[in-house]
């Protein structure tokens, strides 16, 4: 049976009529792009560190085969145990054999949107192995039993009232709660009992470092520091395309990451992990899921750059009014509409549509992904692939059509030469009604330009095709 | 310099927004330009290309190219459907004439401030408080102006172009480079966002102060005065090229 | 083929031309400012907190007016302080738990970000700089570095197995963008400039 695509302009709809969230969202995501330009503002380098950070990953994602092969080498070398993973279903299993292998029965995660994309917490949970995620914002979701709506802050499209309801009913904390450091303090509480008695830690990576064999994890709560060293077995999950030549490279990514999410100088913790620590182990998961396809796709592979620090996300202006949820992916926003139909072209064929092509998102790229021109160039992609709605690709090739044919373009808006009578008929089409619920039309005006200019300028030729001789 | 003048008007100022087709042709005449409208013209091809729908878009720009190859200049009060010959005209074979097409095509208010490089407008006088808006097209891909997310040195030529008109003041928005949500089909298959963006705009300029919404896009402003209007937001529009030919209102 | 073959299969076979996208020599932007002064500059809107000392008090006396509160459990991993508890005596995790205040030396410290370096060699035990409710941290000023290009320089980053860049304490604005110092980890970071 052949998948729905997402509905992301109902969910949009749906999320927008509630007030109360739609205003805290855009304003919260819009203070993060302030902060995000004050901290470009103090640092004159930010072009340049913004070039060389895109340049770093063009080459590593040009030589990755060889970068992977390295990265192994030296992080075996240093006693860490690497994995493949060609997909999910695998990265899955290499985990429940690793835990199934010391009888892990408990497992602690720090925040990762490759667990996500392996959806890995059903998998274990049907193996009898219990996974609590320790970021704050991801328990929540995780709690909600919902996907996290933004990368970096997966709960930003709740307040706090919606967590008080959510911890009353799992923590037992006061349903009215609203002090925010109250829920921040229960949800310390109530995991520190869980990291001390945890089988086993997992954390994501942001960074892979080729020529030393490590790799690098950027957090603030101190969650993920805690699920990798209290625990005696450390399992950190990684998207091949995470790799750094050298450790050199890493001080342009670290000034960039965090003052692109945040706003912040750097994460409050910046985590080095080169081998297992006495008496524990290490384990590294390579986790391919389609990049290495996505990287033989001209138009689209250098998304492959991407850091996850979610700057698109928050100068977004239509992400900010839709919420994360509405993109029904892992990836939401701008990068999500152009990594999502990759995974299923279908699913989100609509996504690339639920942008406006303004280009914002580029800007704010801390590794210069061209998103709003894959966007433009995704759409190409899906109507080649058939994947536009029929009444929506039958419009634009009428319109082509008419387009082309200034005798009956005329005829079609000469009949009336009034207000809505000059829509030409395919414009009246019922794909078109939306704009009248929220907008006026615009007002009736006694003639077109066409006739107004034949009026006023007698002497000129009707068509001006003569032109077309004079071709330079 | 007098030049050889193609004048295109988009096909949705030609049908609501006749005024400024009439106040660009006025004002590029006053300049002394030699201005012809072909008027076989319909449409750049944007619509179907934005849409994905490439080949859909080739009868349009083989007319488009047929009509104008001629002209030293293509001149259009429009950014988006400027960037669309500019940088998408793709769906027919790049003969010469394409390219020529394509290297001389010019939104109106970078051809005013580029090419002829005019600067003072004695002839108009806007005693209103004006809050500028950019389309996503003139802004970041016409580069008309500065682009806060790059923190580049501060320039604005449609604001430069203003300051040449007597008794205007201008209203500062709190985002002023925000998108306002129109985007093409965008408007009526994100109708609920698009209106939501539109609205935000609007009242961001009239919390400015700004009895004006000015820009050089009229699509844009069609949307927005749809909402504005919904909306009760006591706001005016006009297009750059009114108040440059010297519109009093 | 195993996925790992077959990765590396499919990466080579997708891979962009390799020639047009050469590795740039290693950047060294920025201030190169690697004063004391921008190290304070840079911790404190990370919301961490400088010690100074009086000129005639020892370092357990300036602790003791940091954290005045009776019965702390204090666990030094440096011989200018004393603590109540010996980091020998806690030999896991869970016998860490408890510790309320640990002071530590950094091996270096970054001016631009106000961040100190530990490993597994200041550390002894890793966990107990996550499981401890606040942390003092001893850092001598002449091994701050100006900025995160020097920083990866420093030798450590070649040797030590965990290397964590703290700057400031444990931090959240998850719940409606309020932000939260003291989230998981300690709830409060306090640097002490002292020599070696």
């Amino acid at each position: 049976m052949k998948e729905k695509p997402i509905n992301h302009a109902g969910a949009a709809a749906t999320f927008i009529a509630d007030k109360p969230h739609l205003d805290f969202h855009d304003a919260r995501l819009w203070d993060m792009r302030q902060k995000r330009d004050a901290q470009m503002h103090v640092l004159p380098e930010w072009q340049e560190l913004r070039s060389r950070a895109s340049a770093i990953k063009e080459h590593a994602l040009a030589n990755l085969a060889d970068y992977l092969e390295q990265f192994e080498r030296n992080a075996k070398r240093n006693g860490i145990h690497v994995h493949w993973a060609a997909d999910g279903t695998e990265h899955n299993r290499i985990v429940a054999e690793i835990l199934a292998a010391r009888g892990a029965r408990t497992l602690i995660k720090s925040k990762s949107m490759v667990t996500e994309e392996c959806d890995l917490r059903p998998y274990l949970a049907a193996r009898g192995v219990t996974v609590t995620e320790t970021d704050l914002g991801e328990r929540i979701q995780q709690l909600d039993d919902q996907l996290p709506s933004h990368i970096v802050v997966p709960s930003v499209h709740k307040l706090t009232e919606d967590v008080a309801r959510i911890f009353a009913r799992h923590y037992g904390t006061d349903p009215d709660a609203d002090d925010p450091h109250q829920l921040a303090e229960a949800q310390r509480l109530a995991a520190r009992p869980v990291i001390l008695h945890a089988d086993a830690g997992m954390t994501g990576g942001n960074f892979f470092v080729a020529e030393t064999g490590t790799f690098v994890v950027c957090t603030n709560e101190g969650n993920a520091d805690l699920s990798a060293t209290v625990p005696g077995v450390h399992i950190a999950t990684i998207g091949i395309e995470r790799v750094v030549p050298r450790m050199a490279d890493l001080g342009v990514f670290i000034r960039l990451l965090s003052r692109s999410a945040l706003g912040s100088p750097i994460t409050q913790y910046t985590s080095h992990f080169r081998g297992p620590q006495d008496g524990g182990e290490m384990h590294v998961i390579l986790v391919d899921n389609g990049r290495s396809a996505r990287l033989g796709m001209d138009d689209f592979w250098t998304s492959l750059k991407c850091i996850r620090c979610g700057a698109c996300m928050n100068t977004c202006p239509v992400y900010r009014r839709s919420g994360g949820l509405s993109y029904g992916a892992v990836y939401s926003g701008p990068i999500g509409a152009i990594i999502d139909p990759t995974f299923n072209e279908r699913k989100y064929s609509t996504l690339p549509y639920a942008s406006t092509l303004n280009g914002s998102c580029t800007n704010v790229c801390p590794v210069k992904i061209n998103i709003h021109e894959q966007l433009f160039k995704w759409r190409q992609v899906l109507v080649e692939h058939h994947q536009m709605p029929f009444v929506k690709r039958e419009i634009m090739h009428m319109a082509g059509k008419l387009m082309g044919q200034p005798k009956l373009y005329r005829a079609a808006i000469a009949g009336t030469e009034t207000a809505l009578g000059t829509l030409p008929r395919f414009a009246l089409y019922n794909w078109l009604n939306p704009w009248g619920k929220n907008r006026e039309l615009p007002e009736p005006v006694k003639e077109t330009f066409h006739s107004w200019y034949r009026r006023n300028r007698p002497a000129a030729k009707p068509g001006q095709t003569d032109n077309a001789e004079n071709t330079p | 310099m007098r030049m050889k003048i193609g004048l295109f008007v988009p096909c949705y100022i030609d049908a609501f927004y006749p005024g400024v087709g009439i106040a660009t042709l006025e004002l590029l005449e006053r300049l002394g330009q030699d201005v012809t409208y072909p008027q076989e013209q319909t449409c750049c091809g944007q619509p179907m290309t934005n849409a994905g729908c490439v080949s859909d878009s080739a009868a349009s720009e083989a007319l488009f190219v047929r009509l104008f190859a001629g002209f030293d200049a293509i001149v259009m009060p429009s950014g988006s459907c400027t960037h669309h010959v500019r940088a998408h005209f793709d769906a027919i074979e790049q003969t010469d004439a394409v390219r020529h097409v394509r290297a001389n095509t010019y939104e109106l208010v970078e051809f005013l401030h580029d090419v002829l490089k005019v600067r003072d407008f004695p002839w108009a006088e806007f005693p209103h408080t004006v809050g500028l808006h950019n389309s996503c097209s003139s802004l970041r891909a016409l580069r008309t102006a500065s682009m806060s997310e790059l923190g580049e040195p501060a320039f604005s030529k449609p604001m430069t172009l203003l300051s040449g008109v007597k008794g205007i003041r201008f209203a500062t928005p709190a985002r002023p480079d925000e998108c306002c949500g129109f985007g093409g089909t965008f408007s009526v298959s994100e109708e609920a966002v698009s209106a939501r963006m539109g609205l935000d705009k609007v009242r961001d300029h009239h919390q400015a102060g700004a009895e004006y919404i000015v820009s050089a896009d009229s699509s844009c402003m069609m949307h927005q005065r749809g909402c504005a209007e919904r909306a009760g937001v006591n706001i005016r529009f006009i297009h750059i090229a009114e108040i440059l030919n010297g519109a009093r209102q | 083929m195993s996925a790992r073959d077959t990765i590396l299969a499919t990466l080579r076979r997708n891979s962009p031309d390799p020639a047009a996208h050469p590795l740039p020599e290693p950047a060294l932007l920025g201030e190169s400012d690697a004063s004391p002064e921008r190290f304070t500059a840079s911790l404190i809107p990370m919301g961490g907190t400088m010690l100074d000392r009086d000129p005639d008090e020892t370092l357990d006396q300036a602790i003791a007016r940091r954290f005045p509160q009776p019965g702390l459990m204090i666990c030094s991993l440096v011989p200018e302080a004393t603590g109540t508890v010996h980091i020998e005596d806690l030999p896991t995790p869970q016998a860490a738990e408890p510790v309320d205040v640990t002071i530590v030396r950094a091996a270096f410290g970054i001016a631009e970000t106000g961040s100190i370096f530990l490993s597994e060699s200041q550390l002894h035990l890793n966990a107990i700089a996550h499981l401890t409710q606040h942390m003092v941290v001893l850092l001598d000023p002449a091994q701050i570095t100006a900025n995160m290009h020097t920083a990866y320089l420093r030798p450590e980053f070649h040797t030590a197995r965990y290397g964590v860049l703290m700057s400031g304490p444990s931090a959240t604005a998850d719940i409606q963008g309020v932000l939260i110092r003291g989230a998981q980890g300690v709830r409060s970071l306090t640097v002490c400039f002292a020599s070696q």
